[in-house]
């Protein structure tokens, strides 16, 4: 068990620094930070004096170095922008990112799991061709598209619920619902398949010649089995919690980690993005972790698997 | 008592009607939201710093002020600002006579020290020293107070100087009493007092805060509302600020909520969340005033969208393929087509504020497609491919301006290819090859000095990135910056303008920029044209 959870470990480091330095590179190759905070009719002495300040005109190798060795030393960097600690900054967004994820990621298991199950259980049926068709309908309807037709509905025609922004939890209702049903529709689909597979598996036919009833046969031998993969999607999901958002905080204007990564990205402010996609990398890691271990528990034939043999 | 349903059905329904603005109990102005693209691009309120559009909108009128102030509604006239009158002393020293009782938003009592120190070396000049012409100039060190020991960004320096390149000192004369000395003759002085970037601060508010940043989150300044929270990317909320010496703000409340997507602005109008929305594009119009409750204000602005033309790239190098480029484009097509008619073509890259040094009979390039074909001929061009580096709408109709372009290019032979990128870095890069690239020029100031030099002069950024020179032009701004003779200054204007436009074509103007503002029509308040939004008494109810 320790030398799994080392490796694990090992590759966890080894996937966090490749990201954080593709994006390193990638973003001082592909815009000047100075040029693009100062904007472009700054004067040229104001950009080269501000490229100067935060050593910019340094070979990238050694901008690269300098950004490790503080890493250790656990400085993420200073926004160019706010001229304040980035890590302090992603974290003034993360509860409000988390407000939206956490409630949506339950409406994607709430509703998505037992939608999949159900269509599963009663295959080619009007409720199965229905509910599939609204999990099609769900996952390929762009979230911005989704998003600006729910505030049109209940925002601008019914006034029921204000169409952006954070001021109360109404707020967070079209954001959260926009989010949940395209996760919801994927979950759906997943797990029926999941189910439908595992239902014409020769055990549940052995469970059910020996005269076990359905139900139970449907929750002890099914539902295990079919967890797996909806398991691995929901720890993609996890993983996604950090900066899933993206696309729906800007339609609603709601002020979380995806519109501070959109408009640092935007900028080159090189420290904020770089903070954002370490934690990012650090919950995708740590959740595909969760799963890797949860694989164990559901599954016994992984846990007596012989070493280097498990997925 | 007897009710019948009638009554108290219409009861209810001039009550829905009401502008749905909140009112507090024991101050009965109405607050107000205004739904914006974008706050501020550095995430500062520090005019040094943020020297935007959006910036424009959220500091003028509202919060910052300078001793010469604009008319925002009357032709962005001159008008006394926190200074009531002014006068020349020599050429190079203008003296003012301070308004009394303004009063900060701390409540402080606006001092001629203030002034002095608005424009210091602890708040803008930094080490610099003032300049002209390439040369530094020496200033007596003991006139000017030493910086604090606080950090002053870098590039807040570089902005100063830009404004002020030869500004020695602020002398103080007497408490009311406050004197400009610049290093160099300058007949602009007065406009650069009326400046973005010349507005007062608080001496004792920035040396009281903790650090740049604080004070540039939370300025204390002059202006009719004072800064109540400023969320970045988020909102920015102001309140009234009822000691102001204009009179008490029409307004309890402005609220400027950041909300990106132009379809969440125009929803955020539509559901009473906000009753403005700024940064409408053209297109749309058209859509909200067929709802009889919302009208767009709005129109041109001082900027003028252009084209730049690389003149060292090889098949730019010959003037003649230049001035073809020029003649190809049918402007009035692109503001009929684009703009719906709302915006105008100007007399070439110059403003009418610029008063007596406006080139009146100055024309934009004459649309002639015959002669842009005639001038290739002549040129010997042979269809070599010109790339065309092109932002995503960073300019409003940007995307289709450049497509409509490209086509009326194609048509006169012209082989300009299109080459999206990212941001200004890779505009501006050197490496790859350079052709036409998008631009927009401002006059931050009435005089020629605040726009064709700052932009095409030896230290505009063309000249900076090696995109374009020009040895008689670059004299011109050197003379345009420093001669006292008007009639002198009016010619090297016309002269730089044959130079930059048609001779040796550095850019071509395209049309007058635009902005676009939806509201509620039953708000009595008229847009300025300029991105600033004014709520001072009298423009509003």
């Amino acid at each position: 068990m320790l030398r799994f959870l080392g490796i694990r470990l090992a590759r966890a480091l080894l996937t966090m620094v490749l990201v954080v330095t593709f994006a390193f590179v990638v973003l001082r190759l592909s815009g000047d930070p100075a040029l693009l905070i100062m904007s472009a009719d700054a004067p040229p002495e104001a950009v080269a004096a501000f490229r100067e300040s935060w050593g910019l005109n340094d070979p990238i190798w050694q901008q690269y170095l300098r950004y490790f060795a503080a890493i250790f030393r656990g400085d993420l960097g200073q926004s160019m922008r706010d001229g304040r600690p980035a890590i302090e900054l992603v974290a003034e967004r993360v509860p409000a990112t988390l407000a939206l994820t956490i409630p949506a990621l339950l409406i994607k298991i709430g509703l998505g799991v037992p939608a999949g199950v159900y269509a599963a259980l009663h295959r080619n049926s009007f409720a199965d061709r229905a509910v599939m068709l609204l999990a099609v309908a769900g996952f390929t309807v762009p979230s911005f598209v989704l998003g600006l037709v729910l505030v049109l509905v209940f925002a601008v025609t019914l006034g029921w619920l204000p169409s952006g922004g954070q001021e109360s939890w109404r707020h967070a209702v079209l954001p959260v619902i926009t989010l949940g049903i395209g996760g919801a529709a994927v979950l759906a689909r997943f797990t029926r398949s999941a189910m439908l597979e595992v239902l014409g598996q020769p055990y549940m036919r052995t469970a059910l010649a020996k005269g076990v009833p359905w139900h139970v046969a449907v929750r002890r031998h099914a539902l295990p089995n079919a967890a797996i993969p909806t398991v691995t999607i929901i720890g993609f999901m996890v993983g996604s919690l950090l900066a899933g958002a993206v696309v729906v905080e800007s339609v609603f204007s709601w002020p979380g980690v995806g519109r501070l990564l959109v408009v640092a990205v935007a900028n080159r402010d090189l420290a904020v993005v770089q903070c954002i996609l370490l934690l990012v990398a650090a919950t995708m890691v740590t959740a595909n972790l969760v799963v890797d271990l949860l694989y164990g528990a559901l599954d016994p034939r992984l846990r007596a698997a012989p070493r280097g043999a498990t997925a | 008592m007897i009710l019948s349903r009638r009554p108290l059905l219409l009861g209810a329904a001039a009550a829905a009607a009401l502008p749905r603005f909140a009112i507090g109990q024991s101050d009965q102005r109405p607050s107000i939201n205004i739904a914006v693209q974008k706050i501020s691009n550095s995430n500062t309120l520090e005019v040094l710093r943020e020297q935007s559009n959006v910036g424009e909108r959220i500091f003028f009128s509202s919060l910052w002020e300078g001793l010469i102030g604009r008319d925002w509604l009357n032709e962005m006239k001159t008008v006394p600002g926190l200074a009531t009158e002014w006068r020349r002393i020599s050429d190079s020293v203008v003296e003012l006579t301070l308004r009394e009782n303004v009063r900060f938003h701390n409540g402080d009592v606006m001092t001629a020290e203030d002034v002095a120190f608005s424009f210091g070396r602890e708040r803008m000049f930094g080490e610099t020293l003032p300049t002209a012409q390439g040369r530094t100039i020496s200033i007596r060190g003991d006139a000017i107070p030493s910086p604090a020991q606080r950090e002053l960004p870098a590039e807040v320096t570089g902005v100063a100087r830009r404004a002020w390149p030869a500004l020695e000192r602020v002398e103080v004369v007497d408490a009311r009493t406050v004197r400009f000395h610049n290093a160099t003759p300058d007949v602009t002085l007065e406009g650069r007092l009326s400046r973005f970037g010349s507005e007062i601060i608080s001496r004792r508010a920035y040396q009281e805060a903790k650090g740049w940043f604080d004070w540039a989150r939370k300025p204390v300044l002059t202006g009719p509302y004072k800064v109540v929270e400023f969320r970045p990317d988020h909102s920015l909320t102001l309140a009234a600020h009822d000691e102001y010496w204009g009179g008490r703000p029409p307004l309890r409340q402005i609220r400027f909520l950041e909300i990106p997507e132009v379809s969440a602005r125009i929803n955020a109008l539509r559901t009473g969340e906000v009753q403005f929305a700024c940064d409408i594009p053209p297109d749309q119009i058209g859509g909200i005033e067929r709802d009889r409750a919302y009208e767009v204000q709005g129109g041109t602005i001082l900027n003028h969208r252009i084209s730049v033309m690389d003149k060292n790239n090889p098949a730019l190098r010959d003037a003649r393929v230049r001035r073809a480029l020029t003649h190809a484009i049918d402007r009035k097509a692109i503001v009929d087509s684009l703009w719906g008619g709302r915006t105008v073509v100007p007399r070439g890259l110059q403003f009418e504020y610029y008063g007596d040094m406006y080139v009146s009979d100055w024309e934009a390039p004459k649309y002639d497609p015959a002669l842009a074909r005639n001038l290739l001929r002549e040129a010997g061009y042979k269809g070599e491919a010109i790339p065309y580096r092109l932002l995503n709408n960073y300019y409003i109709n940007q995307t289709p301006t450049s497509q409509v372009l490209v086509e009326m290019w194609r048509a006169v032979g012209l082989n300009v290819q299109i080459d999206m990128k990212e941001n200004w870095s890779q505009i501006l890069d050197r490496n790859g090859s350079r052709g036409v690239y998008d631009w927009s020029a401002s006059a931050p100031f009435n005089d020629p000095v605040s726009c064709n030099v700052n932009q095409w002069g030896p230290n505009g950024q063309p000249q900076q990135v090696g995109i374009w020179t020009n040895e008689e032009s670059n004299r011109l701004s050197v003379l345009l910056e420093t001669s006292t003779d008007r009639a002198e200054r009016k010619r090297a204007f016309r002269r730089m303008l044959e130079i930059c436009e048609r001779e040796d074509p550095a850019y071509t103007v395209l049309h007058q920029n635009a902005t676009f503002t939806a509201k509620r029509k039953d708000i009595k308040w008229r847009a300025a044209p300029a991105f600033a939004m004014d709520f001072r008494q009298g423009n509003w109810g």
